[in-house]
């Protein structure tokens, strides 16, 4: 019965509601474009098309509102739009740039184009050894070990790790981030120290997806202020009703460029008591840990370790306090050989709840084959296994556990400036 | 857009020229005066030779030569400096071209030098001037990744080490300091001085065990494109 609570609150807005909410998007684009425009400095812009021919024995997956893991379905087998993609940087002036990031997906999204990020960075010139960063607008914040590649995506695998795909579908920072870099190897250390602190709006109903469906492991990002998957079951979590401020601050150390460490703590600092008076979404509070660990060697090989530990709240009225504890790791290991790069991922995730519902536990093996033909081609091989035991699924007249498998073979078109 | 094909001639052309040049500073102070060869070994605590040391010869009696200022070129191809180490005596000039299709913004915040070339691609800037010796460490603002090192030096002899790991030069005799740097060498730099007598031997060798094993070499083959 509970476990109906999130997904009924999940209803579609109305219209003039998304017409607003969908607003500082298209001013965000808008903004950024007029800038690139009025500078005289040359942008880099990049426009990539990446198609998928799958194979799939997964239930119908989350894009297309089922309880699937992965990113295609059995439904979905044979040639699918992996994505069309946009992204242009420009520098503005000295020392500020402008950053944008649109993709398309062929989801039942909101709308069939939409902007992952979108933001202004200030990087003046370091002094001393210290250097500050500011960036402004919507992007991801630094979390992930594995998204490295241009447009958040990952160099290994097509599929991001359960920790990351979640982080794509329902966690962006739209607002402000400092960063205070030591540069530690600029000075005759072997080590470089960063401190990185966001403050942030819009995000309410980041955690429903993981009380509602658990962890997924694909590529779909959620374009700022936008949904991905369909009305009614979806993901929408960049809202914003409470008032209140989510805050971030995190720790990251390099030892040369072999070795990263980055640990963070995440508070939306949402009030789970509060609904939206259009909708009637109610506002959930998401905090979580993260650490990872990524190592390099000048062989090629990478090893790759994430972990998030967090919850999520509702307290709807009268006096009901519901929280979803959620874990996940991954360990990832790759090799490259000149313009290959094999890669295998194992990923372990649980979501419980303080009443049975909603709970999922299980993991993951990933193997794949990326192929940098040239500047411009790119061939991917991947086959993906996620074996989880699920409540939702249940909940949907399913069994509870299922073993869901995933081939697919990857081409991607890239170029640009 | 890509750069005209002229400037990544001028980029890889201007490596070579100041590779030559520094060279040539060595040759040139060397050239004046008949004597001994000085030849330096530098070899990695495992006993394998290190390639790319920077090696400087001071005479500790006597006017010292002073070398004429050369013109030298720090170019950026691929997202790196090239070379990853310049050594020029004090005076001399330095461009820093940039031959990739990015732009770049070039600073150093090293005591011997300190200043910044606002974002840019081509050769825009007048060549900098080095007047004191030191180490400069040189990062873009851009891309992290990129780090590089310009030793001014006003000793009269200096150079690099080949890839069996010597440097030599003709020097007059006498009592001689000799010093090496490297970037990934990890010794105290008091451990890396030498004084020797240059006798009437037509040769004076030194070998230069290091202590302590070398700092990892960067990762060469990373895509430009990820994250670093």
């Amino acid at each position: 019965m509970m476990a109906s609570r999130p997904s009924t609150q999940r209803a579609a807005r109305p219209r003039c509601a998304r017409r607003l909410l969908a607003t500082p998007g298209r001013s965000a684009a808008a903004i950024t474009l007029l800038a690139l425009a009025a500078t005289g400095q040359a942008a880099d812009w990049q426009l990539s098309l990446d198609t998928r021919l799958v194979s799939s024995d997964a239930a119908s997956s989350f894009m297309d509102g089922g309880p699937g893991t992965t990113r295609f379905g059995r439904h979905d087998s044979g040639l699918r739009l992996g994505r069309a993609r946009f992204a242009l940087s420009a520098p503005l002036g000295e020392l500020w740039s402008a950053h944008l990031d649109v993709s398309a997906w062929d989801d039942k999204d909101r709308s069939p184009v939409g902007v992952t990020e979108a933001y202004l960075q200030f990087r003046p010139y370091p002094r001393a050894g210290y250097r500050w960063r500011v960036k402004a607008g919507a992007f991801y914040p630094p979390i992930s070990l594995e998204n490295r590649a241009a447009g958040w995506e990952s160099p290994y695998t097509l599929s991001y790790s359960a920790i990351n795909t979640w982080l794509g579908v329902e966690v962006r920072t739209i607002g402000l981030e400092a960063q205070l870099d030591w540069l530690g190897t600029r000075t005759g250390h072997d080590f470089d120290l960063g401190l990185t602190g966001g403050a942030f709006g819009w995000n309410e109903r980041a955690g429903t997806v993981l009380a509602g469906n658990g962890f997924m492991l694909h590529d779909r990002q959620t374009p700022v202020f936008g949904r991905v998957g369909p009305p009614g079951g979806a993901a929408e979590p960049f809202q914003q009703f409470d008032r209140r401020v989510g805050v971030y601050a995190g720790v990251e150390a390099r030892y040369l460029d072999r070795v990263v460490l980055r640990v963070l703590r995440y508070d939306n600092r949402a009030d789970p008591t509060k609904l939206d008076t259009v909708s009637g979404a109610i506002a959930w509070e998401t905090r979580f840990n993260s650490a990872g660990l990524r190592v390099e060697s000048e062989t090629g090989w990478t090893a790759i370790l994430q972990w998030l530990d967090g919850d999520t709240s509702i307290a709807p009225p009268p006096g009901l306090q519901l929280t979803w504890p959620f874990r996940a790791q991954f360990a990832l290991l790759s090799k490259r050989f000149g313009r290959q790069t094999l890669s295998a991922r194992y990923d372990r995730f649980e979501v419980n709840s303080s009443f049975g519902d909603g709970s999922q536990s299980g993991h993951a093996w990933t193997a794949a084959w990326l192929f940098e033909a040239d500047t411009h081609w790119r061939v991917a091989l991947e086959w993906l296994r996620v074996t989880s035991h699920s409540y939702n699924r249940a909940d949907r007249g399913g069994p509870p556990l299922a073993t869901e498998t995933q081939l697919q073979l990857a081409l991607r078109y890239a170029f640009g400036s | 857009m890509r750069p005209p094909a002229r400037l990544h001639r001028t980029g890889a052309g201007a490596r070579l020229a100041g590779g030559a040049l520094a060279l040539l500073g060595a040759l040139g102070a060397a050239g004046s005066a008949a004597g001994a060869t000085l030849l330096i070994t530098v070899q990695t605590p495992d006993g394998h030779a290190l390639p790319g040391a920077v090696v400087t010869a001071r005479p500790l009696e006597g006017q010292a030569r002073r070398v004429a200022p050369v013109h030298a070129v720090m170019d950026q191809v691929d997202r790196a400096f090239a070379p990853d180490v310049l050594v020029v005596p004090v005076g001399s000039t330095v461009e820093f071209p940039n031959s990739d299709a990015v732009s770049h913004q070039i600073y150093s915040f090293s005591a011997a030098k300190r200043f910044k070339l606002p974002l840019y691609r081509g050769t825009p800037y007048p060549p900098a001037h080095f007047d004191q010796p030191g180490v400069i460490t040189l990062g873009c603002n851009i891309h992290d990744e990129m780090l590089a090192y310009l030793l001014v030096t006003d000793a009269p002899y200096f150079g690099r080490t080949d890839a069996k790991g010597a440097w030599s030069a003709e020097v007059p005799g006498g009592r001689y300091q000799v010093t090496v740097w490297h970037p990934r060498v990890r010794d105290q730099p008091a451990d890396l001085e030498r004084e020797l007598t240059v006798g009437d031997a037509d040769r004076t060798d030194l070998t230069l065990h290091l202590a302590k094993a070398l700092q990892p070499a960067p990762i060469a083959d990373r895509p430009h494109s990820w994250d670093y």
